[in-house]
């Protein structure tokens, strides 16, 4: 049957799932609808190789526009303000209507804003696109002294990034330690000793009271009544999933929108995928949302499967990474539900590795090496707690040891 | 091609089966692979950002890159998972007398 089906959000989850439907399906139309200019493009260089100048705009998008057409794949640049699921039917601000038979949202997540100072609210500057990249490589060239409020992933990575560019950088950070708590608290330090070798300054345990404009300048009081002199301010505080369009309707949402683990939702023939997701994971046997590049890709797959009817659960070990300097982090499985931790290494020339188990069995593991140190060592981590295998803890701590050893084949 | 390009790697049981070494020679830097049917050898860095293979991990046919898992046909290069997107250069193998060769360009 011939299906009119609409992907919600032209991102990572949005584009996957569109060319997985079209290897299943070879006659439905389908129509990315996405209100950025541009086909989907990677988000991760954003903070790091763009902002670097290593990486251009052209070489972002997953896929030019010929193999879209290859394989009779539409985009749409539009922004949709409405929606009627009872009609199935999407508006956009001119009362253009696009009529789905399925539909997939993968709309993404959007930063947190920062509430205080509302008469600055076009000083500060937040990173999740690439206009706002654009903007903010544009815009620093020029500064010295940047300060980033927020000591998250993303932040981090800017400053990194900055901090290659010989800018003066200073991250404000309201927690105790670097990258929130889901990080081991000894691998944040060590994230947190490599910014300051590099001439970052890192400020834990402040909030921010007041931000007052100077001459061009900026002046940031912090509640232990220090004072910071900025000429940039950037944000990183976190992000929501993009959500505001269905808040009225019977969509069920809670921290994204309900996802069983066949990326459907609580309304029939409507599907979602990626950030705005908190979807049902089988193995941990909970719903929960990630943002993270590997996800949205297979999340988005698994949604085009369920979508073309090729009934598949979601069983993806959750895995992300972070680049600052030159340094690696990774994160799979869940870090959060441990009885036990398990170090392996010490030095990060050779990586360090927090192994999180429960009842014996890997659940998760975090890691931070140099280049590519521990990246192995994660993935079979990741092999490990999929397949719920009691390891031998004396090989997990024994550097010497190589964990291929432990994979059942 | 001439004899001289094939260039001494050593000895086949170097390599444990369905793993890896690195391998460098002059200013270029090579994997060399155990597979359950044979030899092979990749360029050593990956397409995506410039990080050695050598601490990936090797399943079936495949290298996984240690920094951010793209996979790479470790038989044809041909890059298989984002974010790699560009192929890995493959060299020819011989092995002689227990010895691993390979073949640079
Ligand atoms: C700066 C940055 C760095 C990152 N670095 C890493 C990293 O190092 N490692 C890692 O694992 N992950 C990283 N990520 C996370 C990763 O990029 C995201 O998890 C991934 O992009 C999510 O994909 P998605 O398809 O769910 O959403 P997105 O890629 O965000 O796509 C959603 C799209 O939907 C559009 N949209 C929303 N609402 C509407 C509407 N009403 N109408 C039309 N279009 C709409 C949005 O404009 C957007 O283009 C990073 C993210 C950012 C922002
Ligand atoms: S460096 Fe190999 S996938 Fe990124």
């Amino acid at each position: 049957m011939k299906n009119n089906i609409i992907i919600l959000g032209a991102g990572q989850a949005g584009i996957y799932a569109a060319r997985e439907i079209r290897q299943n399906d070879s006659k439905s139309n389908i129509k990315i609808l996405g209100e950025e200019n541009l086909l989907p493009y990677e988000r991760p260089p954003l903070s790091k190789d763009f902002l670097l100048d290593k990486k251009k705009e052209e070489d972002l998008c997953f896929h030019s526009s010929d193999v879209l057409k290859n394989e009779n794949i539409q985009f749409e640049n539009i922004s949709i303000t409405k929606v009627d699921f009872e009609n199935k039917k999407l508006f956009t601000k001119n009362d253009d209507v696009y009529i789905y038979d399925s539909l997939l949202i993968s709309t993404g997540s959007e930063n947190k804003k920062l509430t205080l100072n509302n008469n600055l609210k076009n000083d500060i500057y937040y990173l999740r696109n690439l206009e706002e990249a654009k903007k903010i490589k544009e815009l620093v060239s020029n500064k010295n002294k940047i300060t980033i409020i927020g000591g998250g992933f993303i932040g981090l990575e800017i400053a990194s990034s900055l901090s290659q560019l010989q800018k003066k950088v200073i991250v404000i950070e309201i927690g105790n330690q670097l990258m929130g708590r889901i990080i081991p608290k000894q691998i944040a330090d060590l994230v947190q000793n490599t910014h300051i070798e590099h001439g970052n300054e890192i400020i834990l345990n402040k909030q921010i009271e007041k931000i007052t404009k100077k001459n061009g300048d900026y002046e940031i009081l912090l509640n232990d009544n220090s004072l910071i002199e900025t000429d940039f301010i950037i944000a990183g505080i976190g992000s929501t999933p993009t959500v505001k369009l269905f808040e009225n309707t019977n969509l069920k949402l809670d921290n994204g929108i309900v996802t069983n683990q066949f990326c459907e939702t609580s309304i029939k023939d409507v599907y979602a995928a990626g950030d705005v997701s908190n979807f049902y994971h089988p193995l941990y046997e909970r719903n929960m949302r990630l943002e993270s590049y590997q996800h949205a890709q297979n999340h988005g797959i698994c949604a085009g499967k369920n979508i073309a009817g090729v009934k598949t659960e979601y069983t993806s070990i959750p895995w992300m990474w972070s680049d600052q300097f030159n340094l690696n982090l990774q994160l799979t499985g869940i870090c959060n539900d441990f009885d036990e931790i398990i170090e392996r290494g010490n030095d990060i020339n050779n990586g360090v590795i927090y192994f999180f188990l429960k009842n014996k069995i890997i659940r998760g593991a975090c890691g931070l090496g140099i280049a590519g140190k521990i990246g192995r060592d994660i993935r079979i981590t990741s092999k490990l707690s999929e397949k719920n295998t009691i390891v031998d803890k004396q090989i997990l701590s024994d550097q010497n040891q190589k964990l291929n050893k432990l994979i059942q084949k | 091609m001439s004899e001289e390009n094939w260039i001494e790697v050593g000895s086949t049981d170097s390599i444990e089966e369905e793993d890896l070494i690195r391998f460098d020679h002059q200013d270029k830097t090579f994997c060399v692979y155990k597979l359950t049917d044979g030899f092979y050898a990749t360029d050593g860095i990956c397409t995506h950002e410039a990080v050695h293979l050598e601490d990936g991990l090797v399943m079936d046919d495949e290298i996984e890159c240690p920094m951010h898992q793209g996979i790479f046909n470790i038989k044809s290069g041909e890059a298989l998972s984002p974010p790699a997107c560009e192929d890995l250069k493959t060299y020819p193998v011989k092995v002689d007398n227990n010895k691993i060769f390979i073949k640079i360009d």
